[in-house]
């Protein structure tokens, strides 16, 4: 168990990287919750929970096709960088065409006066009583970044898992025809997604709330999800390694 | 998403002790017993997993009474987070010990997460840290509980193959976490009791058997599997009942709106 922990440190150390990322990603995404889905605060209209699981899902599905053909961590981190990307690129167009064309509001910020990228004026176009509405473009790109950020981080810390487990002596690419597939990749998926729920949800305690991208006042609160974090994947990075270590004696 | 707010301590009902105690005492011994039991008693780990929901719900009562800021699902989704890398590391290094294992690396696992959450991130929520330990444990018991109904045991290798191998993992993710935050969000308001919040994680629970139950048959069998969904269906059949009764006790007025009128009755 000590040997298991001391022979893979620098994979411990790329998890914890990589949970860091994922902390660090929510707060770019924005999130609005049940006011944004009733079009009275900007973002997407779900919890930050939901959408950084959504984006790092598909960045640990997109990572894992990758890792079909290659071994190569920059195209596998490059992989599931896109394929979260594009998951949250899609959420928001659809979101923003659900807001313009269906409720039948502007996009614009209530946080800023001129949006930093467009530099179009904001505060004529809230209504009044809500905290803006829809996904101003500066909203959509902070999206799209945290989105980036959060696939890296999952594929990092899927990738990381695998490696662990390949330490050990376990074949990788191994798919049987049974119906129960290769324990491996399956033990490293989910906890991966298990640290992805975890990372996911102490930057949202940070947040408390709506947060419209890097431009909001609260992005300033980052570095503290970020140390919380940084401790919090240490343990859980420390839990899985040992875990999947003992993979190898099945 | 600014839902909940500045609320207080929950109020009224069973104290946290008695909750913790049918949570820890029945989520163990439900999962030891369909351990050990031949596999058609492992509907045991079911009702072990029920217990360890009930529990669970309570936690997430009680914390999110304070109003986290982000939602209740969030804590859910946390609880099950912690239980999966937590149930799973028990039983590699554990053997028998496994699940009490497993419970405790949880409880340091959700300490560590409540402190955080209390001490660097300054939420403010004096029984932060507690409930963390709670919910953690909670969500361990209810996977380990879950998966012994599924492989009928609880040691690594079979639980790694006939579990996590096949997916089945992430349908107790999703079906165990629903019955730890379902309940509070569903009946959270002014008039919230304690004792339907509770019933309705007994319902959830026990549809997470059945579901579980049927998952099994691909392992266990069919007798086994039958077995298992028929226990499921009796619990929540009184469960279901029992929650009915108690919204009917708490509603001002229960009245029929009568069927919907016919396009002569509208013009």
């Amino acid at each position: 168990m000590i040997d298991a922990l001391f022979g893979n440190i620098i994979w411990m150390a790329l998890i914890t990287i990589g949970g860091v990322l994922i902390s660090w990603s929510v707060h770019f995404v924005p999130v609005g919750g049940a006011p944004a889905a009733m079009a009275q605060a900007t973002g997407i209209g779900t919890g930050t929970v939901q959408l950084a699981a959504g984006a790092g899902l598909t960045g640990l599905v997109s990572a894992g096709f990758m890792m079909n053909v290659t071994d190569n961590l920059p195209l596998i981190l490059a992989s599931g960088a896109v394929g979260a990307m594009i998951m949250i690129a899609v959420t928001m167009i659809v979101g923003t065409l659900v807001y313009v064309y269906g409720v039948g509001v502007v996009p614009s910020s209530a946080k800023v006066k001129v949006d930093p990228i467009t530099k179009y004026r904001q505060d004529l176009y809230v209504s009044q009583g809500t905290e803006g509405h829809g996904l101003p473009t500066v909203s959509f790109v902070s999206g799209v970044i945290g989105g980036g950020l959060g696939g890296i981080g999952g594929s990092l810390v899927y990738y990381s898992l695998i490696e662990v487990g390949m330490s050990v002596g376990l074949e990788r690419a191994g798919i049987t025809n049974a119906v129960t597939g290769n324990p491996l990749v399956a033990v490293a998926a989910i906890f991966a997604i298990g640290i992805f729920f975890v990372n996911a949800v102490i930057p949202s305690y940070n947040i408390g709330g709506t947060i419209e991208g890097f431009h909001d006042p609260k992005f300033k609160k980052w570095p503290k999800a970020v140390v919380s974090s940084l401790i919090a994947t240490i343990l859980c990075a420390i839990v899985a390694v040992v875990a999947i270590a003992q993979l190898g004696g099945i | 998403m600014s839902a909940g707010g500045a609320g207080g301590e929950a109020k009224g009902g069973y104290p946290p002790q008695t909750i913790m105690a049918i949570g820890i005492v029945g989520g163990l011994a439900g999962i030891y017993l369909g351990n050990f039991m031949p596999p058609a008693y492992s509907f045991f780990g079911g009702i072990g997993a029920i217990c360890a929901t009930v529990w669970g719900a309570d936690a997430v009562r009680r914390v999110a009474s304070y109003g986290l800021g982000t939602g209740v699902p969030s804590i859910g989704m946390l609880a099950l987070g912690m239980g999966i890398l937590a149930s799973l590391f028990g039983l590699s290094i554990g053997g028998v010990a496994g699940p009490i294992v497993a419970f405790v690396v949880a409880a340091i696992i959700g300490g560590v997460i409540g402190a955080l959450a209390n001490k660097v991130i300054g939420m403010g929520i004096p029984i932060m840290e507690q409930a963390m330990v709670e919910i953690a444990g909670a969500g361990t018991l209810v996977i380990l509980g879950l998966s012994v109904v599924i492989a009928g045991s609880f040691d690594y290798t079979s639980v790694v193959q006939y579990v996590v191998a096949n997916g089945y993992i992430a349908l107790i993710f999703i079906i165990g976490g629903m019955g730890i935050l379902h309940p509070f969000n569903a009946s959270l308001g002014p008039d919230e009791k304690q004792d339907r919040t509770l019933m309705l994680a007994v319902e959830k629970g026990a549809i997470a058997l059945i579901i579980a139950g049927f998952a099994s048959s691909l392992h266990e069998g069919l007798m086994a599997a039958g077995l298992n969904m028929f226990v499921g269906i009796v619990i929540w059949y009184f469960a279901f009942s029992k929650h009915y009764a108690l919204i009917k006790r708490d509603a001002y007025a229960v009245v029929g709106t009568g069927l919907l009128p016919s396009s002569e009755e509208l013009q």
